[in-house]
């Protein structure tokens, strides 16, 4: 076979395989995260009051900005996986290290957030937080509990995508073997989803 | 020997790869962000319980377009790919349902 010189997309059966195991995976995560939603719908159900209190606390912009920057990183790795597939390797570095660069902008906005609210004596079982309503014990629980979780998972893309870059590098990723980049995309996008449900349910209750 | 895959279906043909639309990408961030802004606006309008249905459903909106163009689901060929988001919903809806139904029915409530 004279291929050596065409373009082939050598990946087959394991193909569907990975990427049906990715999914599989993701969809476990999806319930992760649902069964809190589902903690936090009961108890805002039963506090709506005290939800929509602790709720104005929060910074919404600081919020906006957040899914904005997640919506973006998104858009970057979607980019960079096409980019690799369509043989871009150039470009396809550059937007998966913009994307990084957007996790970790991401994180230092978190930071600044919690740090802030820890430093107004909210954080869980503090004495501040202990003299308030129940309801409100109750939401900023649950805030830290799944941005924190939330927090993890962009923590963890980060550190995915260091080694696809390196991986890049090393040119075990390409044109033709690209798997495992396609799938850490997929669960970037998982964690922009759940942000997309966090993000009015915490900051825009009204 | 590059599309034959699992059950004999075509994997990721290359005329598929560049097809991919960098333009189309960046239309769906677009529109993530419109959605995003319209979240923010209606949250500061007095609609009462009509402005969670209504968050919930741009936020439903936005996880439809990242699931079908970012994450490609709308050009998979394969039927598992197509079945397996709603299935994993209706067992999440099951759950919020049995949830709820406890909720709304229990004596005194659950505090």
């Amino acid at each position: 076979m004279d291929e050596a010189k065409e373009f082939v997309f050598e990946e087959t059966g394991d193909y569907t395989g990975a990427k049906l195991g990715m999914w599989l995976f993701i969809l476990s995560e999806l319930l992760l995260f649902g069964g809190m939603f589902i903690l936090y719908s009961a108890y805002r159900y039963k506090n709506p009051v005290d939800f929509h209190h602790a709720s104005k606390e929060l910074e919404v912009i600081l919020g906006t900005l957040n899914t904005i920057i997640l919506l973006t990183s998104s858009l970057s790795i979607a980019a960079s996986i096409a980019a690799i597939q369509k043989g871009q390797r150039k470009l396809s570095v550059y937007l998966l290290m913009a994307t990084m660069a957007l996790g970790l902008l991401f994180l230092v906005n978190k930071g600044f957030e919690w740090g802030a609210k820890v430093e107004h004596g909210i954080y869980p079982n503090s004495p501040t937080l202990l003299a308030r309503a129940k309801g409100e014990i109750l939401f900023f629980g649950l805030y830290y509990v799944m941005t924190g979780l939330h927090g993890l998972h962009v923590l963890v893309g980060v550190c995915v995508f260091s080694v696809m870059l390196f991986l890049i590098a090393k040119d075990k990723i390409n044109q033709a073997h690209f798997t495992p980049f396609e799938n850490s995309g997929l669960y970037w996008h998982l964690v922009d989803i759940v942000w997309i449900f966090l993000y009015p349910l915490f900051y825009l209750i009204t | 020997m590059s599309s034959v895959g699992f059950g004999g279906a075509r994997v990721k043909p290359e005329e598929e790869i560049r097809n991919t639309r960098y333009k189309t990408f960046v239309l769906v961030w677009i529109t993530l962000v419109i959605l995003t802004g319209t979240t923010f606006s209606v949250a500061g309008m007095e609609l009462g319980s009509w402005t969670v249905l209504i968050a919930l459903a741009i936020a439903g909106t936005k996880s439809g377009l990242i699931l079908n163009y970012f994450m490609h689901l709308k050009s998979e060929r394969l039927l598992i790919f197509k079945v397996i988001i709603p299935l994993v919903m209706a067992v999440f809806l099951v759950f919020i349902l049995l949830t709820f139904s406890d909720l709304a029915f229990r004596w005194g409530g659950v505090k």
